[in-house]
């Protein structure tokens, strides 16, 4: 084995350009499966941290009658939550309304929440009381929609309670810049209390987020939904884009192979003057079918020390100062930075590796397997077709 | 000197098929060869004497009949037997020296001990020495392609020799070499061939090679026509 290793070695270097070609298109294959895959990583990472941070917290409790993915029963999907059960919870209500900026009607979804809550991003705190006006806040994506800037005022209808139609002008008191959009689109957040008033269900939440001293217990009318339940929709889109994007370097790692593949085809059809000496000399069949292989392997190898030579002061400044995507966020459905981190994880890179060297040693050992049946009087011949 | 045979060839026959029919390129050869002979077959083109180098070399195996060198039934030996006879008991010199082009003379040299596990320094010697023989001892760093005809083939004598072979065979070694190299190399052969005991053979067209020669066999049509041993002026040389 170490003696393969050592003539492989030789070997390879001893060929020059044709082994550095080969060297080359590998590396190249090696290297972006893990810039691509580090991308998603740092998507995935980012889109988490962020949708937990504006809108999962450490998980939600959601009325019985209220389904996230069922706007009609935003109308009914609310409840009290009694008093002891409240702790580490804080409400969020939700109900339709419209606004009209510049005279239009856009449809929204009115967000009530606590001014002195500290589990969401949303920057409550900014809301200040105003005399003419309920305060709101909206995101920079529904600002620019809506055309809305800080210190505009537009008028909101909402239904009460008995389902009358009711209007008052809101303020824009603060426009936030998130990722996520989730909690931009289509929204406006209002202090929950002013929402109570405008709506009489004092009290009532459609449901609470947790903050991470939250412990879930069963209580009867509300549903907790924890925060790895609420990220599996987003780990499930990362894991789409993940094999769609497979399909592309699987691509180049398949070319580069099947480079290597011709080499060891084309080698041992040149070399059977060298495969019949290595015989003559006393090496065994098997012994230079292994050496061929390990030749092939060996392109891996060597693409796998230039690739971190590359590599690693490559992905580590990426990894560092994050690279500019120009689709917004809105356009992918999820959160998305401006600049994405990548994530270039230890099992990421020895996967790829692994990956890398295994394929290289398959498509090395297949045609090599040919030489264990050569004739070594002919191969010494060159006669071999 | 006691007369101790290492090969022996009994009915030795080989066939090769040839489209529907055979064709017989050895045909029930009988043969001894004793420690330390200088010898060489000789015959016309086609005549077997590549076919029967390659049994005695254990590349090759008979058709029919029994060859044993150095006491192996060559037939009956599996792949891995016959690569640990061929490393560490014969050398192969053949027309074009097969050096491997990406090593250098020195690993040239060193391949055949590499095979043996032979440690580091172990191998530095033998290598050193084997260079010494053949007088290329400055030439180890250089690369197969930067050597001339003759320089080639020393450098192959001394990777057949380096591991001190019982047995060398030599195919035609100097049909690629002006007569001068080829009479140097010969001289060294001869040397090597009374200093360390190796039994040469050698199968040759070469008249230059017949003068050094103790014992030529001739062949015609895969049979042994004439073995003769003979009397030369460059055998005391
Ligand atoms: N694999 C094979 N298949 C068919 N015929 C073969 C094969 N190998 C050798 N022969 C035939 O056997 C005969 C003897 O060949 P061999 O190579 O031993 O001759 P040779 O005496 O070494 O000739 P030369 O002086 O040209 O080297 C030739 O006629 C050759 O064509
Ligand atoms: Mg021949």
């Amino acid at each position: 084995m170490k003696l393969a290793l050592q003539l492989a070695y030789r070997n390879l270097v001893g060929a020059g350009l044709r082994t550095w070609l080969n060297v080359g298109v590998l590396t190249f294959a090696f290297l972006m499966i893990i810039f691509l895959n580090g991308i998603l990583d740092g998507w995935n990472h980012q889109a988490k941290t962020d949708t937990i941070a504006w809108e999962y917290g450490n998980g939600h409790l959601l009325n019985e009658k209220y389904d996230p993915y069922d706007p009609f029963s935003i109308q009914d999907g609310h409840g009290i939550l009694s008093e002891e059960n409240k702790e580490n919870l804080s409400p969020i209500l939700l109900q339709q309304g419209s606004i009209y900026p510049e005279g239009r009607m856009v449809s929204i979804l009115l967000k009530g929440i606590e001014v002195n809550q500290k589990t969401l991003k949303i920057p409550t705190t900014n809301f200040k009381e105003n005399a003419s006006a309920i305060p709101a806040i909206i995101g920079v994506n529904m600002a620019t929609s809506t055309n809305l800037k800080i210190g505009d005022q537009v008028l909101l209808r909402w239904r009460d309670k008995n389902g009358m139609f009711d209007a008052k002008n809101i303020i824009i008191v603060d426009v936030f810049k998130t990722n996520v959009p989730t909690v931009d689109h289509g929204q406006v957040w209002i202090p929950i209390t002013h929402l109570w008033e405008m709506t009489g269900l004092e009290n009532h939440a459609t449901y609470f987020v947790a903050n991470e001293k939250f412990k879930p217990k069963a209580i009867k009318q509300w549903n907790y939904v924890s925060q790895k339940e609420l990220l599996h929709d987003l780990d499930e889109i990362i894991s789409m884009k993940k094999s769609s994007s497979s399909i592309l370097y699987l691509l180049l790692l398949a070319i580069a192979l099947l480079a290597v593949f011709d080499t060891q085809v084309l080698s041992i059809f040149r070399r059977q003057k060298e495969i019949g000496t290595y015989v003559a000399l006393g090496m065994t069949r098997s012994q230079v079918v292994g050496l061929f292989t390990i030749e092939g392997t060996m392109y891996s190898l060597f693409a796998t020390v230039i690739g971190c030579i590359i590599g690693v002061p490559l992905f580590w400044y990426l990894s560092k100062t994050g690279m500019a995507f120009p689709t917004s966020s809105q356009d992918m459905g999820i959160a998305m930075a401006d600049r994405i981190y990548p994530v270039y994880g230890i099992s990421l890179i020895l996967g790829t590796v692994a990956l890398v060297v295994i394929s290289a040693t398959i498509v090395s050992f297949l045609p090599a397997r040919k030489i264990a049946k050569l004739n070594p009087v002919e191969a010494l011949k060159g006669k071999i077709q | 000197m006691k007369t101790e045979t290492i090969i022996s060839l009994e009915n030795v026959t080989k066939r090769f098929p040839v489209g529907e029919g055979e064709f017989t390129a050895l045909d029930h050869i009988n043969l001894t060869f004793t420690k330390g002979e200088f010898s060489g077959l000789v015959g016309p083109s086609g005549s077997g004497k590549t076919t029967l180098l390659n049994i005695i070399g254990s590349l090759d195996v008979p058709t029919e009949g029994k060859a044993t060198v150095i006491g192996h039934d060559i037939a009956s030996l599996s792949h891995k037997a016959s690569a640990k006879l061929r490393n560490h008991h014969i050398g192969f010199i053949f027309q074009v020296f097969n050096l491997l082009p990406v090593y250098t003379v020195f690993e040239n040299v060193e391949f055949p001990l590499l095979l043996q596990n032979k440690t580091a320094s172990e191998r530095k010697k033998a290598v050193m020495e084997a260079l010494d023989w053949i007088g290329l001892a400055d030439y180890a760093k250089k690369k197969p392609n930067k050597l001339s005809g003759g320089e080639g083939q020393r450098v192959a004598i001394a990777r057949a020799m380096v591991k001190r072979p019982e047995i060398l065979i030599a195919d035609e070694p100097t049909a690629n070499l002006d007569a001068a190299n080829a009479h140097s190399i010969l001289k060294m052969m001869k040397k090597l061939n009374r200093e360390l005991g190796t039994t040469f053979i050698f199968s040759t067209h070469d008249e230059k090679v017949m003068t050094y020669l103790e014992r030529i066999i001739h062949l015609r049509d895969g049979k042994v026509e004439l073995d003769e041993r003979i009397k030369n002026k460059n055998q005391a040389s």
